[in-house]
């Protein structure tokens, strides 16, 4: 049995995506714009590109890129950041540093990192690890430095080297936090691996996007939006379930994730 | 002031040269200086001597902010003195070590381990085999009355409950010094009860040395071989008092017992007297 309020919370997001294609398919017939095809139009290009095997290796290359970028960056920032919660002199040397990249957009350093590496792949997947690594570094200091003190005496206590505290305390007690960051830098990796694409255009879901525009293929360029879109979505509600699997020890009773899981 | 019968220093002394066979901690002219953050110096300990015997119960008994969770952590190897050493059987403490083992006032349970996970985290540490270390660590939680909790995280359990938490979770490495800092501090008096009478029964079980920190005179004199009274600013030894009571003590017996009153009132007053809160030096 499910119940009403169940149901209700399931039927949310499903009515959300309707209403707002309803919208878009009115507008559009409104307009008129040849710019602006309707929503049918752009849902219906859909099976065509994912149909087409060009097409299909584009997309599969930009996930790839993207994979990488993420997987890297996290296996790196995580590490680092808990370093610096802990550590004055590693925060006090990894600061500035990053106080100086943060604000940069990363998308920004692409012609320079072009310059050095090339149009390829790892032009577009270092874009795509620093984007990720500033928001996961940032959580992981902030979740080390909030670890109750208490705690890391009583590993001490029991015979936990300092390595292994950070390991073993540092790192589980902070999970929450990390796991935070990791969300933001899922959601920025998407958006930087469309942007080098955009800037550097020699494969991809950017690429097709973008000479679709060029050649003025409307419905491809609103249905890449929609598949991108709908990437981003599936990839956040895949990455909330395993969160919420991995932190059900902190989480309070009631709450109401942000998300579409 | 003489108030208490015995003072004869059986268990508890201030360190003089020749030491008795049987000391296990010494404290030797420990003095803490902390930086507040009005940059001046704040002394929180001032040459603090003590010795503890093995197998004694000791409770340290002082107004708030005397620095009884201070001389705790640095017994404990948690924090070190400014000046002066504290020793374990001789060797001068450096750091924290399985040999003593903190039961704090904040509980610090690992939240991310259910009751089982965090009372097994010790021994696993030690190299207990896993099989062996659960089936230790079941019949603690069992000992301390948690039984059917055993797979609850640390977030679904009352304050009490993760007290008894903390107490197993320390219980299972087997330290040879318990260090309690007001670990019934924030509970109920009927579940404070509780905890003293299994507390007292499990320590005259193994018999494991304990300096226990405390704000409740009845709870000291209950529990305690020897009351060491601290006064405030800066934090000293006032007066260590010998209680003299036969054991295994009985709460209801106890009570009705005119010395144990005796102790209770006369400490009472002491600790009245050196409870002004001092300005800050
Ligand atoms: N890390 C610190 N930095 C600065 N001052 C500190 C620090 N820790 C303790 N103090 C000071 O040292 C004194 C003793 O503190 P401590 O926590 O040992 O007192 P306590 O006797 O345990 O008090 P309570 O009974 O309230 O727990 C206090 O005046 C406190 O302000
Ligand atoms: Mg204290």
């Amino acid at each position: 049995m499910i119940s009403q309020a169940a149901m209700a919370k399931r039927a949310a997001p499903v009515l959300a995506c309707v209403g707002l294609l309803a919208i878009w398919q009115f507008a559009s017939l409104g307009l008129e714009s040849d710019s602006f095809p309707t929503a049918i139009e752009a849902i219906r290009a859909i099976p065509d590109i994912l149909g087409d095997k060009e097409s299909l290796i584009n997309i599969l290359a930009s996930l790839r890129r993207m994979a990488i970028g993420f997987g890297i960056a996290v296996l790196l920032s995580i590490p680092l950041g808990l370093l610096m919660g802990r550590s004055r002199a590693v925060a006090a040397f990894f600061n500035p540093l990053l106080m100086i990249i943060y604000p940069v957009p990363k998308a920004a350093l692409m012609p320079i990192i072009m310059l050095w590496l090339g149009v390829g792949d790892i032009t577009k997947t270092l874009v795509i690890f620093l984007g990720v690594s500033l928001p996961v570094i940032y959580h992981s200091f902030e979740g080390a430095k909030a670890v109750e003190e208490k705690m890391l005496w009583s590993g001490a206590a029991m015979g936990l080297s300092p390595l292994q505290r950070l390991v073993r305390i540092v790192l589980p007690a902070a999970l929450p936090e990390i796991l935070t960051g990791c969300r933001t830098g899922l959601v920025l990796a998407l958006i930087t691996m469309i942007t080098s694409e955009m800037i550097a255009r020699q494969s991809g879901a950017g690429n097709i996007l973008f000479n679709a525009l060029d050649m003025g293929q409307y419905d491809t360029v609103y249905a890449m939006i929609i598949i991108v879109g709908a990437m981003g979505i599936c990839l956040d509600a895949v990455f909330e379930r395993v969160r919420a699997r991995l932190v059900r020890w902190s989480e309070p009773q009631f709450d109401m994730p942000l998300s579409f899981s | 002031m003489k108030v208490v019968p015995s003072r004869s220093s059986e268990w508890v002394r201030p360190v003089t040269s020749q030491q008795p066979a049987s000391a296990i901690i010494e404290i030797d002219r420990v003095s803490q200086v902390f930086q507040t953050s009005a940059r001046k110096d704040h002394l929180a300990l001032s040459e603090i001597s003590l010795t503890i015997e093995e197998g004694a119960f000791v409770s340290i008994l002082g107004p708030s902010g005397c620095g009884k969770s201070t001389l705790l952590y640095i017994v404990g190897g948690f924090v070190s003195p400014t000046s002066g050493a504290a020793r374990m059987k001789g060797q001068r403490i450096t750091g924290p070590g399985p040999d003593r083992g903190p039961v704090f006032q904040e509980f610090a349970l690992f939240p991310w381990k259910t009751v089982l996970g965090n009372v097994m985290y010790g021994p696993r540490q030690q190299g207990v085999r896993a099989h062996e270390a659960e089936t230790q660590s079941r019949a603690l939680i069992e000992m301390v009355g948690l039984r059917g909790y055993e797979s609850f995280y640390p977030k679904e359990l009352s304050g009490g409950m993760k007290q008894r938490v903390a107490l197993a979770r320390t219980l299972a490495y087997h330290p040879e010094v318990l260090l309690m800092d007001e670990p019934f501090g924030a509970l109920d008096a009927h579940t404070r009860t509780r905890l003293q009478n299994d507390l007292l029964n499990i320590w005259e079980r193994d018999r494991k040395t304990v300096l226990f920190v405390t704000h409740s005179v009845d709870e000291a004199v209950f529990l305690s071989d020897k009351v060491v009274m601290m006064s405030k600013s800066p934090g000293r030894i006032r007066e260590v008092i010998d209680i003299d009571l036969q054991r295994p003590r009985r709460r209801n017996e106890l009570l009705l017992d005119p010395r144990y009153q005796k102790y209770v009132v006369d400490i009472e007053r002491m600790f009245d007297e050196s409870d002004e809160v001092g300005s800050p030096s």
